[in-house]
């Protein structure tokens, strides 16, 4: 129980197949409380999957899954979204018809106890309302507030992305590629926000740019083949001769 | 927008108050004097269907266009709670119940919300096409099963009640049409305000999310099932209402109200007032009515008119009139409408002769196929008479939509380009929100 209780995440022996291919092939992965962990491998390894399962849109074939230690396999994603973990999209995953700050008090709304609520009005949920704008100010988009979601950049919908999912407070935060398609400059950017908002939070995330992974993780996952191969530091990672015959050694070559 | 949550002093409060109350209390005394200006008795009619159409159209949105589920069987709600407000009139006129007429639609939205709940229960586990299919299923369902329940549908003739057998109510027997129009404009109102403050609500902001992405609103806590099944019910027991008030107006239900029929033209007045929009579904419901009621005196073939309506919306303006009008929001807000003024003078020239044009051809048409059998050929469009079998008229109609077809295409591009740089480009820069 002690061991469960310092690990945000546990995965024991997760497996998913789609029809008769497997896809994920057996993974056991313990990601603890408070760390930033990052999921790495080539493409096709199985790490968005990984991560449809562990918040709930995939049934996982065979295997558990344990958040803070409670049984989550089989959970619908609001189930798990409502027990501490939420997640982000690789693909822009948001509200386009309603305006940026409808978009991130979504993500509050549940988790300040409004649930169902058709008898309140909404504007008068100072707490709601608050928690929108000072994530809208972490965010940096303040200014565009009223503005409907689908008319921001795409720079500007990633940005939202991370505010939606971090909304709801959730101790657990999973994003898919954040900084897919940006900019140099954008990524250094988001790095930054990543690392502000995510501070004394779980943070799992999957991504391509090894120098995000590099600069923000404490940990790093090798996923090839739907296995994972290696789970260490950043600087054994990349000494590990496994990981750079699997996948680092070109990612890192095709980096420079 | 969200100032309102931050009010200071009081003076800015009560300006604040009459800024958001203002178009309610207007809303409220066009109710109250609309029958003083259209007071004809057809008028009054007329008006007493528009209240309840209103209703019911509104109850369709909170589907639609605020939740995004695409009902065909949402006159079974309406349907049942009328028939279940027939049922309650006769039993409190028979008992001599001290329950006055103007609760009665509270049956009709019992009736509604508890099958709104029942049948929610089952076509909401799914969206998109699943749900509108099961809609369609159980509609057909209860439909053909109103023929089969005599005790409770009537049958082919449906049921009948007497309103004014019914304890007066401060004074009124609900005899005159008159004391009917307060009676539904009363109704109409409080569902308005109610159903405006349902999308102000955490369920009503969350229902707009399971519309826009319902695969996100899982991820932020949301059962969208649950979402979509309350949205339903809700909507349901405002369905109820409209077919409460329906069952007053017209002390009469039959299988007709909550048939397949039924269920389509409400969707149409949703969609050709506009969907997009919370008053989107009023107009739709006011200007269907309006049509159904006044275009067949004027011709055989309304149906025809109706129908390319909705094509034409469907086509040419999905946002419905709603969206068209406010389309002109930013020429409003940058006071530059006057510019496109002379533009719309000049595009009305190919509108009306093609309008002219295209009702010309559907009369003669009409007449030829359907009357001109027995009546003879002659017939009068536009104070002109003449045979509908005179090859000249059907040319004369087909010379107007060509007329219209090449001014319009001439012109049109000019007016595009003139609304665009009044609505968004061109003089003064945009001053923000």
């Amino acid at each position: 129980m002690t061991a469960a209780a310092m690990n945000a995440l546990q995965l024991a022996d997760v497996h998913k197949a789609f029809g008769n291919t497997p896809i994920i092939r057996g993974v056991t992965l313990d990601i603890r409380s408070g760390e930033r962990h990052a999921i790495i491998g080539p493409n096709g390894a199985g790490k968005s999957t990984l991560f449809h399962l562990i918040s709930g849109r995939f049934p996982v074939s065979s295997g558990r899954i344990a958040l803070n230690g409670e049984d989550i396999t089989g959970l619908r994603p609001y189930q798990i979204n409502r027990r501490g973990l939420s997640r982000s999209f690789q693909v822009t995953n948001i509200f386009p018809r309603m305006s940026v700050f409808e978009n991130v008090r979504c993500g509050v709304q549940w988790h300040l106890g409004y649930r169902y609520s058709f008898w309140s009005n909404i504007r008068k949920a100072r707490d709601a309302n608050d928690r929108a704008d000072a994530i809208l100010r972490e965010i940096g988009l303040a200014d565009r507030a009223e503005m409907p979601a689908g008319l921001l950049t795409y720079a500007e919908q990633r940005a939202l992305e991370i505010g939606i999912t971090i909304a709801g407070g959730a101790g657990v935060i999973m994003l898919d590629e954040p900084t897919a398609g940006m900019s140099r400059s954008e990524t250094a950017h988001f790095v930054d926000l990543i690392r502000k908002v995510t501070e004394g939070r779980t943070l799992i995330m999957v991504e391509h740019d090894m120098g995000v992974v590099f600069d923000l993780a404490d940990r790093i996952s090798v996923l090839v083949y739907g296995e994972i191969i290696a789970t260490d530091r950043p600087a054994d990672i990349r000494a590990n001769k496994r990981v750079q015959e699997a996948y680092l050694g070109q990612a890192m070559e095709a980096e420079h | 927008m969200r100032a309102t949550t931050t009010m200071t002093s009081p003076a800015i409060l009560s300006l604040d108050t009459l800024r958001r109350y203002g178009i309610w209390i207007l809303v409220a005394a066009l109710f109250l004097v609309l029958p003083k200006i259209f007071s004809s008795g057809g008028a009054i009619t007329t008006m007493c269907l528009m209240g309840i159409m209103i209703v019911f159209s509104l109850s369709y949105n909170m589907l639609l266009g605020q939740t995004g589920l695409l009902s065909f069987g949402h006159a079974v709600y309406y349907g049942l709670g009328g028939f279940l407000a027939v049922h309650a009139m006769g039993v409190i006129a028979a008992d001599r119940l001290p329950i006055p007429l103007p609760v009665i639609p509270l049956a009709g939205g019992f009736m509604g919300l508890t099958f709104g709940i029942i049948f929610g229960a089952v076509s909401t586990r799914r969206a998109g096409t699943v749900f509108a299919m099961i809609t369609l299923g159980l509609a057909e369902l209860i439909a053909s099963m109103s023929l089969i329940l005599r005790g409770f549908f009537g049958g082919e003739e449906g049921i009948s009640a007497n309103r004014t057998r019914m304890l007066p109510f401060f004074g009124h027997k609900f005899g005159p049409q008159i004391e009917i129009y307060y009676l539904i404009a009363a109704w109409c109102f409080i569902c308005i305000v109610l159903m405006f403050a349902f999308t102000r609500t955490p369920l009503g902001r969350i229902c707009n999310a399971v519309r826009d992405n319902p695969e996100r609103t899982e991820f932020v806590g949301y059962s969208t099932q649950m979402v979509r099944f309350s949205a339903f019910a809700i909507s349901g027991f405002f369905a109820g209402i409209a077919g409460g008030l329906t069952a007053i107006n017209f002390e009469l239900m039959n299988a007709i109200n909550l048939a397949g029929a039924q269920s389509g033209v409400v969707l149409l007045m949703a969609y050709i007032g506009g969907i997009g929009h919370f008053f989107g579904p009023i107009l739709g419901a006011i200007i269907v009515t309006l049509l159904q009621s006044m275009l067949s005196d004027f011709t055989g073939a309304w149906h025809l008119y109706f129908g390319l309506l909705f094509i034409a919306m469907v086509m040419f303006a999905p946002g419905g009139i709603a969206g068209l009008i406010m389309l002109h929001e930013p020429l409003v807000r940058r006071r530059s409408f006057h510019r496109v003024l002379p533009r719309y003078a000049l595009m009305a020239v190919p509108a009306l002769l093609g309008l002219a044009g295209l009702v010309a051809l559907i009369e003669i048409a009409h007449h030829q196929m359907v009357k001109a059998g027995t009546a003879g050929p002659a017939m009068r469009l536009f104070g002109i008479a003449f045979h509908s079998d005179n090859p000249l008229a059907w040319l004369a109609a087909l010379v107007l939509i060509a007329a219209a077809i090449l001014l319009g295409r001439r012109w049109g591009p000019g007016f595009r380009d003139a609304f665009n740089t009044a609505a968004h480009g061109g003089g003064e820069k945009e001053t923000g929100r």
